[in-house]
């Protein structure tokens, strides 16, 4: 079995006097996709914010495709393999789409910027907004700026997709069209983790469940064991809260 | 009122206005790029350099330009020794002075932009440099520019205590023909025109910014 692509040993953060994170262990393999829930609050996007080096953790090990986060000296370049997209998008509003996408390839990887354009456009035209390249963000709907942050991530080429929340921010009619572009990532094989409360999404493309509570892992298992059998009872607790029976 | 006093002394007052603007843009053109590495100091990890702007910037907002002038004009010839040539003391007192204040208005700039986005910068491998350079700054420099102006026209403004130490500048050039022609009135009048259409159509611009981002 190959080493796992992204591995979290026994992480532990505090903040002052609140513990965001205790004792939370994972892997991911290449190739999955694997969603993380639970309530807010719980260190989702905490951790994820650990796996790239945005937040120090005081306690454990992260390494990503056999690289140590912690004390690592080159972050940045940790990060240029890993893609992260945000809840609120957070595109840069002075710079068009085109620039956005093609600001760390050119800057932070040195591809010459013909090539970093005509990656940009491709990405582009895989999350459907080809024609909106040389608008600026501001002038593109929720979901089709979310769409550009994924395209920016893309464009780094990363070994895996840390997605943080990405549809909480949208209108319902707009949700639809992010998911159906991470379906399409997941289904080509990306590797992805992704923080989100569209059980939806969870059960017809993750590999497997996490579920997180109170800054540890509760449970994780196979996607239709999770919503069919879970364990813990404050898993099932937490699924009769937010999957709406008809 | 005999304004033919004016139309007299009109080169002698120009002169005194070139002056007060060569300082002004002197002034700025070293303050600024001071006030943004403050402002960066401020905004550091690193709590002694942080500390020590934020101490630099207290000390300084809390005296009077005035003051600082006499610092650089009388004691630090005294404490060293040396001479210093009256325009270097005024440019030195000028820069210290005004970077905090410019210090300050980047800080806010740099903070409005917001740290979601630094992270967004971070998180595609940027170095930090190269997120405050490419991502904050351009934002940050829009978000200050009235702010920015308003300081410049604070600037103009200030450059009249170069009065106390005789220097000739626009205000202290028309006290010295006020005195030799004996008409203060017009004379004064005259410069508070000058000083007035300068410093509103600067403001004009300030605002012209803020309309732009709205």
């Amino acid at each position: 079995m190959p080493d796992p692509i992204v591995r979290v040993e026994d992480v532990g953060l505090r903040f002052d006097k609140f513990t965001a994170l205790d004792g939370v262990s994972l892997s991911v393999e290449t190739g999955q996709c694997i969603v993380i829930c639970g309530p807010s609050g719980s260190g989702k996007s905490t951790l994820l914010r650990c796996i790239n080096g945005l937040e120090r953790f005081q306690a454990g090990e992260v390494f990503v495709d056999g690289v140590r986060v912690r004390d690592n000296t080159d972050l940045p370049k940790l990060r240029r393999g890993i893609g992260m997209v945000f809840q609120h998008f957070e595109l840069y509003p002075h710079m068009t789409v085109l620039e956005n996408i093609t600001l760390a390839p050119i800057r932070a990887k040195g591809v010459p910027r013909a090539q970093a354009e005509k990656l940009a456009r491709d990405y582009l035209e895989r999350v459907g907004i080809a024609d909106q390249a040389d608008k600026y963000p501001g002038r593109l709907s929720g979901g089709q700026q979310q769409r550009a942050a994924i395209a920016r991530a893309l464009a780094l080429e990363p070994k895996v997709m840390l997605f943080d929340e990405p549809t909480s921010a949208l209108d319902p009619e707009m949700i639809a069209e992010v998911l159906y572009v991470m379906r399409d990532l997941a289904r080509g094989g990306m590797t992805m983790l992704v923080v989100t409360h569209e059980m939806g999404f969870a059960r017809e493309v993750a590999d497997e469940v996490i579920f997180m509570d109170r800054g540890r892992v509760v449970e994780r298992s196979g996607v239709k064991e999770f919503f069919t059998a879970p364990r813990a009872d404050r898993t099932k607790e937490f699924l009769n809260k937010i999957l709406v029976k008809f | 009122m005999d304004w033919k006093v004016v139309a007299a002394n009109y080169p002698l007052l120009l002169k005194g206005l070139l002056t007060s603007l060569q300082l002004t843009f002197v002034a700025i053109a070293f303050s600024l790029p001071l006030g943004c590495l403050i402002a960066i100091g401020r905004l550091s990890h690193r709590t002694w350099l942080s500390r020590a702007c934020t101490a630099f910037v207290n000390v300084l907002r809390s005296n009077p330009l005035i003051l600082i002038l006499f610092w650089f004009y009388f004691l630090i010839p005294l404490i060293t020794g040396q001479s210093v040539n009256d325009l270097t003391s005024i440019i030195i007192a000028f820069v210290v002075f005004f970077s905090v204040y410019f210090a300050e208005i980047v800080r806010s700039g740099i903070q409005s932009v917001g740290n979601r986005q630094i992270q967004a910068g971070l998180s595609t491998g940027l170095t930090y440099a190269q997120t405050m350079r490419f991502i904050v700054l351009p934002q940050a420099i829009r978000a200050m520019m009235p702010a920015l102006i308003t300081q410049c026209i604070v600037v103009f403004q200030g450059t009249t205590v170069v009065y106390v130490i005789g220097y000739s500048e626009l205000l202290h050039t028309t006290s010295m023909i006020a005195e030799r022609t004996v008409r203060p009135v017009e004379m004064y009048l005259a410069v508070a025109a000058i000083y007035f259409v300068v410093c509103y159509s600067a403001s004009l611009l300030a605002r012209r910014f803020e309309k732009g981002r709205a």
